[in-house]
């Protein structure tokens, strides 16, 4: 082989073979994203069994927004069972506010089951840029243990769920969001690989509509859980926030309340934005 | 005679960016001209956290009974943690409390928008020009341009008060209704329902 008797040649050949291995992966990479957008949804859940909701509250405008939405929608206690709101630390405004709304909740005859979580900032207003990616791992590691039910502000009763993995993952789109959404991604990516190496035990494949009924119990643990839904906020017209960019690709529904803003997707064969009009009050 | 009804002008800069602009614009002879013009008997001032010196300085130059109030009482806080439904309330019509309806001006965030779309009362957006990335004109100008609020420049406050009269008269109601002739889009709970695997 005379081709690579040159050292400069053997250099050049081993760029290629990483240049074309790099972009396999990135292919890879972006047809599994693709892919787990369009992951099927359970098609049949019995009518009481007990949901998890995880909100996502931000700084002042998006926590009135997000609370202004579940009072939109009426939020039924009896449906989703238990809710945990997470809150950046140091915004007292936001868990005030969840509290205030729970309250409301427990006018119509429930119990309380909820839990404030407080995680770090990703990065702290005038905090050096520097420092900014340490604290982002911190304020994203934050998040991780908050979807596993392990952090410690979450009670012991969010054990006596059938999972410590929230059901449906709540966002109108503060820093926090981004950490909370990549986070979850991250974890259903984990279940899928122990699906694989553990197959049969945990099912993560949606079972056909006939076994689900047949069974009569609800989904399994670790299926169907995570689910995340993005709200661009109200006050984008036209354009997305940043954090609507940056997770444009990894929410499972990403909702818009201005019509400029449909069917949007971060590349092609990817889900598209939907528009649903003014979901605040 | 009767006491006359107070009519209460209600301006708000929002907690956290300041917005000295549109504290100059409404702390001016021109702006208090037009609300006197109007009926208007308060002027009550969110001035933010760092608006306070604007707002005193006003107050100690133009000492109360000053000509320059026309008799208009003005007042001003910094911000409230718990929120400005009460200030808001204030502004609505409530003849039992001798209140006729007022104004809210604010600045274009969402929060306070839509308290103030919530209360029903009249209201002036005024975006920030002075903040990055601003998609407050959008917002500003597809609601006036949907009939719910009055879009005003920092510099024109005082003629909008005359648009604000005029929206008074053609209130849409809020939350929106979608008529029989128009598609009433998914909700939240539809959504969430079709990830949950809900048959209804």
């Amino acid at each position: 082989m005379a081709l690579f008797e040159s050292p400069l040649t053997g250099l050049l050949a081993w760029f290629l073979f990483c240049g074309v291995l790099g972009l396999i992966s990135a292919i890879l990479f972006l047809r599994a994203l693709a892919v787990s957008q369009h992951t099927a949804v359970p098609r049949w859940r019995p009518k009481r069994s007990s949901v998890h909701l995880l909100v996502v509250l931000g700084s002042g405008g998006h926590t009135a927004e997000m609370l202004s939405m579940l009072r939109r929608m009426q939020l039924d206690p009896t449906k989703y069972t238990y809710r945990t709101y997470v809150v950046s630390s140091g915004d007292n405004f936001s868990a005030t506010k969840a509290a205030e709304f729970e309250s409301t909740l427990l006018n119509r005859g429930e119990t309380q089951s909820y839990t404030i979580v407080t995680v770090p900032r990703a990065r702290k207003v005038h905090q050096s840029y520097l420092t900014a990616p340490f604290s982002t791992l911190q304020s994203f590691y934050s998040c991780l243990m908050v979807l596993c039910g392990l952090h410690p502000d979450q009670q012991a009763r969010l054990r006596e769920l059938p999972s410590p993995y929230p059901d449906i993952i709540l966002t109108n789109g503060p820093a926090t969001a981004v950490c909370v959404i990549l986070a979850a991604r991250l974890l259903r990516l984990y279940c899928y690989c122990l699906s694989f190496l553990f197959f049969g035990r945990i099912h993560l494949r949606p079972s056909s509509v006939a076994d689900t009924k047949a069974s009569g119990k609800a989904p399994a643990s670790g299926e169907f859980r995570l689910r995340t839904i993005f709200v661009e906020s109200w006050a984008r017209v036209t354009t997305l926030s940043l954090s609507g960019k940056i997770l444009l690709p990894f929410a499972d529904r990403f909702l818009v309340q201005w019509p400029a803003l449909e069917g949007r997707r971060a590349w092609w064969g990817m889900r598209k934005t939907e528009y649903v009009g003014f979901l605040v009050d | 005679m009767a006491l006359q009804p107070r009519k209460l002008c209600f301006v708000t800069v929002g907690a956290t960016a300041s917005f000295h602009l549109l504290l100059e614009s409404v702390l001016s002879a021109e702006f208090l001209d037009a609300l006197q013009k109007h009926g208007y008997t308060n002027l009550l001032i969110q001035y933010g956290k760092d608006g306070q010196a604007l707002f005193d300085d006003f107050a100690a130059k133009h000492p109360p009974g000053h000509p320059i109030y026309h008799g208009i009482t003005v007042d001003g806080f910094d911000f409230k943690h718990a929120g400005l439904d009460n200030e808001l309330r204030l502004a609505k019509a409530m003849p039992s409390e001798n209140r006729s309806g007022g104004v809210v001006i604010s600045h274009a965030g969402s929060g306070s928008i839509l308290a103030a779309l919530r209360f029903g009362v009249p209201l002036v957006v005024v975006p920030n020009p002075t903040l990055q990335d601003n998609h407050q004109e959008e917002l500003a100008d597809v609601l006036q341009q949907e009939g719910y609020t009055v879009w005003s420049n920092y510099r024109e406050v005082p003629s909008a008060l005359d648009r604000a009269e005029t929206l008074r008269t053609r209130m849409l109601t809020w939350p929106p209704v979608y008529g029989a002739h128009r598609k009433q889009p998914k909700n939240l709970e539809g959504v969430i329902s079709e990830e949950m695997g809900y048959l209804d």
